[in-house]
């Protein structure tokens, strides 16, 4: 009894002293602990040189240039090679290097790129990328990088991208309990749902 | 979820419908079957399958029990002593029922199996233990339990029908529990649809999998919140209240025509399913 008192009495320390901590952490974008493994893409597609910050060299170009379901669909979308193409007929000037000249390797043999998934959630779970993109982007009109960077952490300034986020259940739980704004000029909030179908298939 | 959301929310957890002090706001899914309509051809059953990912067990495992038609089509026999009966077998669709107070939600010792706001009893299958209480409690029987691996151990999608796998449907492993869920996924996708346009899903907007199948319309399926749904008129002439365990009809003489019933509904389950027959004269 006494030595079960005890734990009780550590466990209770342990969990006051790990939720104050957590509460008074700053959420940094990228977390070292939740990197994910590094994936190996037939093209090493640069996304700091296609979204990044133009003082940092970037274009700039808004993540739904390229995943362009994310707003009205459940995926996101990879891009089909012709979006690169339609671009990249046009740019002379990196048209010899070596992964445009691979990328167009693969236009002439009429092949798509079969680039590898990188945030993959176990098949019992829907997550859909339109509520969340329609939410934050379109309702509270936050910048499509901050919306998109909250599970997939700073993309522009990835080459290939990584996971960065745990992508846990716990984890998206913790933003789904958080307050958020129903739209950008309303001081109305709502949290994001709790039930399990909704999230569980 | 925090260890003190969890305290403070235990009773919420396990909080039983129907209450006063919960009602569905937006949505209550509901369904009706008029069994006079039905001509047990089991096409619902096979839409069921083929929606949400079923595996086909064999004669030796059905036989066993280890069946797993999330709808089934029950046979009774009125033969009076006769080796067949003058009109056939009567038919009777039996699924989940989504009992607003479910007797198999509160036996689930890890809470896999609850109440949505939408009022469908769900279940998580990466949540079950397999303990198989729910079954166990399940008036209805229509809970199913995977005994074997099936998409591995006993390949039933063996190459290449693995593709007609649903893939908005989890494939079930061994030693988790399963039945209907109003086809979740369809209700889902109908829901989001219907957010992004700012409005209600709109009756006839989504249908059911065997609901779709049906030749004969015996099965119609919606929203009884809806003023304007087919279900809630149903229910509402022939007078079967979701929240009641005992209708008010049953004491009216009048009302003997009326053909809405809804089975064990004396067990206050409250079932969301109502079945409509004409009871005959021989059958009283
Ligand atoms: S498909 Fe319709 S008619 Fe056929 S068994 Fe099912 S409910 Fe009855
Ligand atoms: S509602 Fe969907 S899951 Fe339920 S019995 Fe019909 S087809 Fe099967």
């Amino acid at each position: 009894m006494y030595c079960f008192l005890r734990l009780s009495v550590l466990l209770v320390g342990l969990i006051v002293s790990v939720s104050s901590y957590a509460a008074n952490a700053v959420q940094p974008l990228t977390t070292a602990d939740d990197l994910g493994p590094k994936v190996e893409q037939p093209i090493e597609f640069p996304h700091d040189r296609h979204a990044g910050d133009a003082a940092k060299g970037g274009m700039q170009i808004n993540c739904m240039y390229c995943h362009t379901y994310a707003r009205r669909s459940i995926v996101a979308g990879i891009p089909p090679l012709q979006k690169c193409i339609g671009c990249h007929q046009n740019i002379e000037s990196v048209r010899e290097t070596p992964r445009i000249k691979k990328l167009f390797e693969y236009w002439e043999a009429k092949k798509a790129v079969p680039w590898k998934k990188v945030h993959d959630l176990p098949d019992f779970v829907r997550f859909n990328h339109e509520r969340h993109i329609q939410r934050f982007v379109f309702a509270q009109n936050k910048p499509v990088q901050e919306a998109c960077g909250y599970c997939h952490g700073d993309v522009k300034t990835m080459t290939v991208a990584r996971r960065q986020k745990p992508l846990s259940m716990g984890w998206c739980v913790s933003c789904h309990q958080k307050d958020h704004p129903v739209d950008a000029t309303s001081t109305k909030t709502t949290h994001g749902p709790n039930d399990c179908w909704q999230c569980h298939k | 979820m925090s260890i003190t959301n969890l305290l403070e929310n235990w009773s919420d957890f396990r909080q039983q419908h129907p209450s006063d002090d919960r009602p569905h706001r937006e949505y209550k899914w509901a369904m009706s079957i008029d069994l006079d309509a039905c001509t047990g051809c089991n096409a619902c059953s096979v839409a069921c399958y083929a929606e949400n990912n079923l595996p086909v067990v064999g004669k030796e495992k059905f036989l066993h029990g280890h069946s797993h038609h999330w709808i089934r089509i029950e046979r009774y026999w009125a033969n009076d002593g006769r080796e067949f009966a003058d009109q056939g077998a009567q038919f009777l669709p039996m699924l989940c029922q989504h009992c607003e107070s479910a007797p198999c939600e509160t036996v689930c010792p890890v809470g896999a199996t609850n109440h949505t706001a939408d009022g469908l009893n769900s279940q998580v299958y990466n949540r079950c233990v397999g303990s198989r209480y729910c079954n166990a409690n399940c008036p209805y029987k229509a809970r199913y339990f995977n005994w074997y691996d099936y998409p591995t151990t006993d390949n039933v999608w063996p190459e290449p029908m693995n593709q007609q796998l649903n893939p908005d449907v989890t494939v079930r492993g061994k030693g988790v529990m399963e039945k209907c869920t109003f086809c979740v996924q369809r209700l889902t996708v109908a829901k989001s649809n219907a957010r992004s346009e700012g409005r209600s899903v709109l009756d006839g907007e989504v249908q059911t999998a065997c609901q779709q199948v049906c030749p004969t319309g015996a099965i119609s399926f919606g929203n009884l919140v809806d003023p304007l749904a087919k279900v809630g008129k149903q229910w509402m002439t022939q007078q079967v209240d979701l929240n009641k365990d005992k209708q008010a009809k049953d004491v009216a003489e009048e009302a003997a025509k009326l053909r809405g019933y809804r089975i064990l509904e004396e067990l206050r389950t409250y079932p969301s399913v109502m079945y409509l027959e004409q009871l005959r004269e021989g059958s009283i």
